[in-house]
């Protein structure tokens, strides 16, 4: 037995109010969300009647009827589609765009850099409109192609990049060149390396967000073959009217790739979040 | 292998000239100290034989070519950087080949030539590590192998020891010496430790104001230092100064330094009493009973360092730094005298210039 033991750990009376207060928070917070997948779990006539904490007669009535009954499957796909083209080039195009502005220099540079500043001053859906007109006139409706193009106004990840760029000590840079390195060399085998984990915390966020948007998918996908999965269970709400385990159902089932990213990568999200803090506002 | 040859070099930022006209000559498989206080141009001087700073006048040849305009990978250097400059994602291995996986070299070469560098360099065991898992002796043991693994004919070293504690920065100069005395390859080497300097080169280019003060070997400098500004920044500890008035006279050049006169020999004055400085190093100042030599003085610091002892002694003409025996026993307070070796006092012109004997 050694003779060193651990501190005894005081009582500190705000320390646990404040576990409490967030506890409680964070129980109103989930509420909404368990009753949510409770409720797919019930049979529809037991909606209204039972009020338990844990459903009596648990089934997966309701999520069968859904994956039969709609296009989920397909949603499911153009999702994923959107989702990953949206978040591949996003990243790509933050990260080269974020390389050229940081270390590239070339006539326009400054400009570049204050347009993509200035272009947070216009909120996304002051320019669905504009979006919309020019994507039908491009004949896009409908395709994943126009769904994805407006998507890809991410002014952020161009400056979290930048950003990031310009914090590496410029040894970096000089070492390569030194050793040969052409400006593609650079940014494919120094800069964008080094940077992998600000790029999977940027490329999570991005899919969650692609995953969950709903106002353009719902504009530009009229078709229910080229509806996302968000856009497509408000068909379900629609075509089942208030059958709430089959609405919540498929909630649940949309929102299913979402939570499962972040409960894997928690710390990245966390990570992007904090990287994007300060300039999202 | 090839000599470096700097004719009329200048870099200008702006209206601001930081290297001005500038001619230097580094002999092939020299070893060159650009040695100078911060902001002096002299990393500007080696990133611009390096090919990463422009060339705003003259011209730099590196063997028989001029590389004024050539590009850095072009120009047959490798550089050393302050900071290593070790990409934290590839391994020490990666790290070391990393040009010639640039350059597409296969696999074979690349790992032969890693094992290669790593055992001139001790690195054998560390082939697998990543950088952050380094000390930083083994950093920069790995920055040199990168340089090393590139054959090239000059290599360049940016402070290459600044980031390192003294008992390493104390072994890492031996590892160089012993690198360049087994190479034979020219190295130019950026530093503002005079130390370094005095023990790697072969050469010292003491630079100031971005215009070279004086060059040469590292201790006709220390003997023969050509200004004030050289005298203060060879040796450590640094030179004393001391302002006196010089008068030319048959006996050699009379000084009087406030009380005291000493005759010192014969130097190219002009004729009349002009104000000086005295430079004396702590080494040629002998301490005496008060009231003998010609400077007397109170003790304020003892600075006993094991094999000898500096002592801080307070006189009327500024306070003077004098180097003892480590066996003297003095304590601080106490009243002494301080005589000169005249042999080797140097003094210095009023524009800092030192004034030659004749």
């Amino acid at each position: 037995m050694s003779g060193i033991s651990p501190p005894a750990r005081r009582f500190d009376l705000g320390s646990a109010l404040l576990t409490l207060l967030t506890i409680i928070a964070a129980l109103i917070w989930f509420f909404p969300v368990y009753w949510g997948i409770v409720t797919s779990l019930r049979y529809d006539d037991q909606t209204v009647k039972d009020f338990a904490l844990i459903p009596m007669d648990p089934t997966l009535k309701n999520y069968i009827f859904d994956i039969e009954n709609s296009n989920l499957p397909i949603w499911y796909l153009n999702s994923t589609i959107v989702s990953v083209g949206v978040t591949f080039l996003v990243v790509f195009m933050g990260a080269t765009t974020g390389f050229a502005i940081s270390q590239l220099n070339f006539p326009g540079r400054k400009a570049l850099w204050w347009m993509i500043l200035a272009s947070f001053m216009v909120p996304v859906s002051a320019l669905i409109v504009n979006h919309f007109i020019i994507i039908a006139d491009m004949k896009l409706l409908n395709t994943h192609i126009g769904i994805i193009l407006p998507m890809l106004i991410a002014p952020v990840t161009v400056i979290v990049y930048k950003q990031f760029f310009d914090g590496l000590p410029k040894e970096f840079r000089e070492a390569a060149v030194m050793d040969g390195a052409k400006e593609y060399q650079l940014f494919f085998r120094v800069f964008l390396p080094m940077n992998w984990g600000v790029t999977t915390a940027l490329a999570i966020i991005t899919f969650i967000g692609a995953w969950n948007s709903f106002l353009w998918p719902f504009l530009a996908a009229q078709d229910e073959m080229m509806m996302t999965v968000t856009v497509g269970i408000t068909a379900v709400q629609d075509t089942f009217g208030v059958a709430y385990g089959r609405v919540l159902a498929g909630a649940v089932l949309a929102g299913l790739p979402v939570a499962t990213a972040y409960l894997l990568f928690q710390r990245r999200v966390t990570q992007a979040i904090t990287l994007s803090a300060g300039i999202k506002g | 292998m090839a000599s470096v040859e700097i004719t009329g070099l200048a870099k200008r930022f702006g209206a601001v000239e930081v290297i001005r006209g500038l001619d230097l000559s580094v002999a092939d498989g020299s070893f060159c100290a650009l040695l100078g206080p911060s902001g002096c141009g002299k990393s500007t001087m080696l990133r611009m034989i390096a090919g990463l700073e422009s060339v705003s006048e003259g011209t730099i040849r590196i063997g028989a070519r001029e590389v004024t305009h050539l590009e850095p990978a072009k120009r047959g250097v490798a550089m050393v950087f302050q900071n290593y400059a070790l990409y934290p994602h590839l391994t020490v291995a990666q790290n070391i080949t990393f040009s010639m996986s640039l350059a597409g070299e296969s696999k074979a070469k690349q790992a032969e030539a890693a094992a290669r560098v790593a055992k001139t360099l001790q690195l054998e065991t560390l082939l697998d590590r990543r950088p952050a898992a380094l000390s930083g002796g083994q950093r920069q043991r790995v920055a040199i192998g990168r340089a090393l693994v590139r054959d090239p004919q000059v290599f360049l070293f940016d402070e290459p020891l600044s980031n390192l504690d003294a008992l390493l920065r104390g072994q890492m100069r031996l590892e160089l010496a012993r690198l360049h005395a087994d190479l034979g390859r020219t190295m130019v080497y950026v530093t503002h430790d005079q130390v370094e300097a005095m023990t790697l080169a072969d050469k010292i280019v003491v630079l100031d104001k971005g215009k070279i003060s004086q060059m040469g070997a590292p201790l006709d400098l220390y003997n023969a230092p050509a200004n004030r500004f050289v005298a203060g920044f060879i040796g450590s500890p640094a030179m004393n100064f001391l302002h006196a008035r010089a008068l030319s006279t048959a006996q050699g050049l009379e000084v009087t330094l406030g009380g005291a006169t000493l005759t010192l020999p014969a130097r190219a004055i002009p004729a009349g009493e002009h104000p000086v400085d005295l430079g004396v190093r702590p080494e040629d100042i002998r301490l005496t009973n008060a009231g003998e030599g010609k400077l007397s003085g109170r003790i304020a610091v003892v600075e006993a360092l094991g094999n000898t002892t500096f002592i801080h002694v307070d006189t009327d003409r500024g306070q003077v730094n004098v180097q003892t025996d480590a066996a003297l026993r003095l304590e601080v307070g106490g009243t002494v005298g301080l005589a000169f070796d005249l042999t080797k006092v140097h003094v210095f012109d009023a524009t800092g210039l030192s004034l030659p004997k004749v």
